[in-house]
């Protein structure tokens, strides 16, 4: 039996359509014909990982509308990831397989060809192109790299690209698919610098309350000098935060989940101390300028008419409360709120009053200091379990943890919906 | 993708490192034997006997006073095709030396073209 695609899905599924519509036809036009098989393979996956490294920088666009066409950011995210590591692969191949091309001539030939030594001019360039994108992605996967330095290093990707494209440019002359290649590069990366990085099309807001909903944890309202952004619970912002009087912001863009949204434009956003900058945010206080781009994040959205079962784990508490400040559920909606101790627990008493004064709404707690709460134990106080569609937002160990138990339940994976604090 | 990471960067440096001891201890004996060996045999051609080999299946070129036969190299020129066989047939001092685009060939081209050389150019056209 068929399953029509969901609108969902589909919009899922064009980043990869996207990474395929840039590499099927690069490869295609410039296949290299009468060639030996290992300089065909050199040069296959020369343009195909050059394309792939395009697509993958296409996908680090941040904008709402576009981040909504391709289903998300993240999602556009994990394609990017995708899109260049395999480039990595074949890049590696590349210079491998133009070696092995010249071995039937001679092992030396072989050498010379490979050699980044006496490389000429030409080559050079593809050697330190490749030499930073391994750097980048040593960068990449050390998850215990603080953020700023995660993200300088991340910027040798960048300019792997560039002088990849430039290897290119010195070997095949002017040929017009690169052509495409460089220009579709220069523009999304100046986009991603000048619009993004910069915030040159960032909403103007400005900070008009902050408040200590928990230990570590500030929430701050938000209200637009311009127009405001349109925002729905389970979203996020990228934000900026400026000077003030005594507060001197760290001038970069960081995600954050909205907490409140107001009918007169203005949002809360809740930010624990978790780096340099959030811990620096504490300190927040009314009359800074904020900077927002967004929305985006498609969590919360499109749920089906089920009863529901929201898993937050410490500041992944801010969807739910978005949610729930902005109307009273009308689907069966319970809760499990996991923190370290009330103290640190954001928001307990305003939920405990909503779970008071709204019939549809439960609210579970849980607190646990050290390590994974029992997962079976906890969701054994959950009514009909199996059937409820989940959403779960908390740390990573948490998700991995719960998402077994929950399959264990029966509950299908198309109805389990995770924002985890991931995003770099 | 870290696994795959780590596993396609320590197959490439092993790779690398493999080519490079291949590369060392096989010296150039193959290409230094071809060339003592063709230097005796080395013979005049015109340009008009170049001129006849002008086709993709039997492609001679005059380059700097020598005469290649680059028939079995053409499949593994990195350039398109379109580029190259144009100049099947022709003295194409010119084409190596700018590449069409003011930039020479590399080292490693040189040392790959010699090993297509069939004789010197003659004083006759």
């Amino acid at each position: 039996m068929s399953v029509p695609l969901s609108s969902a899905t589909l919009h899922r599924l064009a980043a990869p359509f996207l990474v395929l519509a840039v590499v099927l036809p690069l490869v295609y036009f410039t296949y290299p014909a009468n060639r030996t098989m290992w300089h065909s393979i050199s040069i296959v996956t020369a343009w195909a990982g050059c394309g792939l490294l395009v697509a993958s920088i296409l996908l680090m666009i941040r904008e709402p509308q576009i981040s909504h066409l391709f289903g998300g950011l993240e999602n556009m995210y994990l394609w990017h990831h995708r899109s260049g590591m395999l480039a990595y692969v074949l890049l590696l191949c590349h210079p491998l397989a133009l070696a092995a091309s010249s071995l039937p001539e001679s092992a030396q030939l072989a050498w010379q060809a490979l050699s980044p030594l006496g490389a000429s001019w030409q080559i050079r360039p593809g050697w330190i192109a490749l030499i930073l994108l391994m750097f980048g992605l040593t960068s990449t996967f050390i998850v215990s790299l603080p953020y700023r330095r995660w993200r300088w290093m991340h910027m040798f990707l960048g300019l792997g690209v560039a002088l990849g494209l430039a290897h290119v440019y010195a070997v095949a002359g002017n040929v017009y698919p690169l052509m495409l290649l460089i220009i579709l590069t220069v523009a999304a990366l100046g986009w991603r610098l000048f619009a993004s990085d910069l915030g040159a099309v960032a909403s103007s807001y400005r900070v008009t309350q902050v408040t200590h909903p928990g230990s570590d944890i500030i929430e701050a309202r938000l209200v637009p000098n311009a127009t405001a952004l349109t925002i729905a619970p389970g979203q996020f912002v990228l934000s900026s935060f400026g000077e003030g009087p005594h507060y001197h912001g760290c001038g970069e863009y960081h995600p954050f989940t909205v907490s409140g949204i107001e009918k007169d434009g203005s949002i809360s956003i809740s930010i624990k101390a978790l780096g340099p900058c959030s811990q620096r945010l504490q300190e927040l206080e009314p009359g800074v300028m904020v900077r927002l781009q967004g929305p985006f994040g498609t969590f919360l959205q499109n749920a089906a008419s089920l009863p529901q079962l929201w898993v937050a784990g410490g500041i992944g508490i801010t969807p739910f409360i978005a949610a729930l400040r902005a109307q009273p559920r009308t689907l069966p909606t319970t809760l499990l709120y996991l923190f370290g101790n009330e103290k640190s627990a954001a928001f307990l008493d305003e939920l405990r009053m909503l779970a008071k004064s709204d019939p549809n709404f439960e609210l579970l707690t849980h607190a646990s200091s050290k390590g994974l709460p029992n997962f079976p134990e906890l969701l054994g106080k959950v009514s009909q379990l199996a059937a409820r569609e989940v959403f779960i937002c908390g740390p990573q160990p948490m998700a991995e943890a719960l998402v077994p138990c929950l399959l264990q339940q029966k509950i299908p994976e198309h109805l389990m919906h995770i924002e985890m604090y991931d995003f770099r | 993708m870290r696994k795959l990471f780590i596993i396609s960067t320590t197959i490439f440096w092993l790779a690398v490192a493999g080519f490079w001891l291949s590369g060392k201890f096989h010296t150039a004996e193959k290409i230094n034997e071809t060339a003592t060996v063709a230097q005796p045999a080395l013979r005049e051609y015109s340009l008009k006997q170049v001129a006849s080999h002008n086709l993709e299946s039997n492609c001679w070129m005059a380059i700097e006073g020598q005469v290649y036969d680059l028939t079995a190299y053409l499949p593994s020129h990195p350039s398109d095709p379109a580029i190259v066989l144009p100049w099947c047939g022709r003295e194409a001092s010119n084409a190596w030396q700018t590449k069409t685009v003011g930039r020479p060939h590399s080292s490693l081209a040189q040392h790959l073209l010699e090993r297509y050389l069939i004789g010197k150019l003659g004083e006759t056209p």
